[in-house]
């Protein structure tokens, strides 16, 4: 039996977390979704060790306390759902913070800074970016720590179509890999594509399991307070490669 | 590429500031008088005009630059706002109340032989409460509003401890003039003594500093993300924020309240080499030792009166004005 990757039990932040506990195992695509203030950030950074929490936290079986902070970094990766830089360093820098952990060795770099179209503003200061840009540099810091879990808190919610695609086909890739991904969104419809959808309502998890199961009418309406119907409709795709 | 000038561009314009502070002055000396009086030759009043008086000042100068400089690096990387700067934050208000009250008390309380080693004591003492107060006030990642407006109240709160213990002392002159000196900051009759009780533990300070710039790196772009990629943030914050206040407070104790040198030497190296730490640091240290230095100078040049603090807050207010003006 493998490990999972990432293991939470009795999770909680006070006010903003009940009693958490999940299971994500390696090669997993996982959709978090729920409305605003439910505690996506909150579980996101908690499970990265990022926030003071109750309850166990393990990754690959190993608890997060006995976990040094530069092997953290190897292992775990967190793109938070602001991206602000104050200093004007160079993108390509930013992106290369990613290799901190790894003594600064560029491995890397230059295919995260490609992955995410970053190229052509490698040299750009990182404070004269637009929002979905800057986005996009958080998301190649995060990819250039090759780390194996990978937790990004609303990645696309600035992106255009076409960059938030190629993200979502990314995350794909690296669960197609071995890696455990975690995305929150509030695009429901895309949520249907990921493996496993978790649903988190006012601190509590309420949904854990594969979308069709998880996203039914009946839970969207009690946690979302929507309709939901499922109909044909307009599916923008990246063109086969 | 530029950036790989920057030592060598910075060390000459230190090695220049350095010599001509020990040329200029009352008595004017040329660049081989000062050299062969350093070396042990030449007249006897230019080696003690140039030994005794002349280098402990601008050791000493070039130390507290250096130490500014630096302090303003790292609160600026720790708050994650280029406007943070110990003079600002009230820090240096606060090493000088510390050090003010040890020189109105002392007196009284009989141990005035031993205020040279009591003053930094107690200047470090007040730097730490001083940033204890504004790590209270602002927490961390604080908007420059809620920063700035801290500091404005913590340096009126000092400021007001300061004057109090002025006034309280307005019968003894000599105690008097003492504070009004660390109010104002300056170099004047700064002796081998100030030297030892500032110098090494600045240099020390400094030498510290150095290894953690990478780490600042990715504190300054955030706290959160810092940690994620592998910094242990809580030790570091630790490791910076002593350091920054011990540096402040040593620089306070040995040339009184010298203001903006933090904010105007690393904000002006940023821009002209990149904000990377690991160099911006060295950078800073020289930077501010050249930049007080060249301000001490302006003091004995024109001698009508201005301090150095004076000097450098006429450099740096106009500074700071057109910084807060500018599109973010």
């Amino acid at each position: 039996m493998t490990l999972p990757a990432l293991h939470a039990a009795g999770l909680s932040v006070s006010g903003r977390l009940e009693a958490v506990s999940l299971d994500l195992g390696p090669g997993e695509l996982v959709a978090m979704v729920g409305p605003n203030g439910a505690g996506k950030s909150t579980l996101i950074q908690a499970m990265a060790g990022l926030l003071p929490a109750h309850g166990a936290i393990q990754w690959n079986g190993q608890s997060l306390s006995h976990i040094p902070a530069a092997e953290r970094g190897r292992r775990l990766a967190w793109v938070g759902q602001e991206a602000h830089f104050e200093f004007a360093f160079p993108v390509r820098e930013v992106v290369a913070q990613g290799r901190y952990a790894w003594g600064d060795d560029p491995t890397g770099v230059a295919e995260a800074l490609a992955e995410l179209d970053l190229t052509f503003l490698a040299d750009r200061p990182a404070t004269r970016l637009s929002g979905g840009e800057r986005h996009r540099v958080a998301l190649a810091r995060a990819l250039a720590t090759q780390a194996p879990i990978q937790l990004w808190d609303e990645p696309v919610a600035q992106l255009d179509v076409r960059h938030a695609l190629e993200v979502m086909r990314l995350a794909r890739r690296l669960a197609d890999g071995g890696g455990t991904v975690v995305v929150s969104l509030h695009d429901l419809r895309a949520a249907y594509r990921f493996d496993r959808v978790l649903v988190l309502d006012r601190g509590r998890l309420v949904g854990n399991g594969g979308p069709h199961e998880v996203l039914t009418a009946d839970l969207i309406r009690q946690v979302f307070r929507v309709e939901a119907t499922f109909v044909e409709s307009l599916v923008p795709e990246l063109p086969p490669v | 590429m530029r950036a790989r000038l920057a030592i060598p561009i910075l060390a000459a314009l230190l090695a220049l500031a350095f010599l001509a502070s020990l040329a200029f002055g009352e008595l004017r000396l040329s660049f081989g008088q000062v050299v062969s009086a350093l070396v042990g030759g030449g007249d006897d009043i230019a080696r003690t005009v140039v030994r005794d008086f002349r280098l402990p000042r601008a050791l000493v100068g070039m130390a507290a630059g250096a130490a500014l400089g630096a302090s303003g690096v790292v609160m600026q990387a720790f708050f994650r706002n280029p406007l943070a700067s110990p003079g600002l934050l009230g820090v240096s208000s606060g090493g000088a109340l510390g050090a003010v009250a040890v020189l109105a008390m002392g007196p009284m309380l009989g141990f005035a032989s031993a205020t040279l080693w009591a003053l930094p004591v107690a200047s470090v003492l007040g730097a730490f409460g001083a940033t204890g107060a504004v790590l209270m006030l602002a927490q961390r990642g604080a908007g420059t509003e809620r920063l700035l407006l801290s500091g404005v109240a913590l340096n009126a709160l000092l400021g007001a401890g300061t004057s109090f213990l002025l006034t309280t002392t307005a019968g003894h002159f000599e105690v008097n003039a003492q504070i009004l000196f660390w109010l104002m900051g300056g170099l004047e009759s700064r002796s081998w003594e100030h030297v030892w009780m500032g110098v090494p533990a600045i240099l020390l300070g400094c030498f510290l500093l150095l290894p953690l710039g990478r780490a600042m790196d990715l504190l300054s772009l955030g706290e959160q993300s810092a940690q994620s990629l592998g910094v242990d943030v809580r030790r570091l914050r630790r490791q910076l924020i002593v350091l920054s206040t011990v540096l402040t407070a040593l620089a306070t104790a040995v040339g009184g309240i010298i203001g903006f040198v933090g904010l105007v030497v690393p904000h002006i190296l940023r821009l002209a080499f990149g904000p990377a730490h690991r160099r911006l640091l060295p950078h800073s240290m020289l930077g501010g030792a050249a930049f007080l230095l060249a301000c001490d100078l302006v003091t004995r040049t024109f001698p009508i009166g201005l301090r150095l603090g004076v000097v450098t807050a006429l450099v740096g207010g106009p500074f700071f004005l057109w910084l807060l003006r500018r599109p973010r």
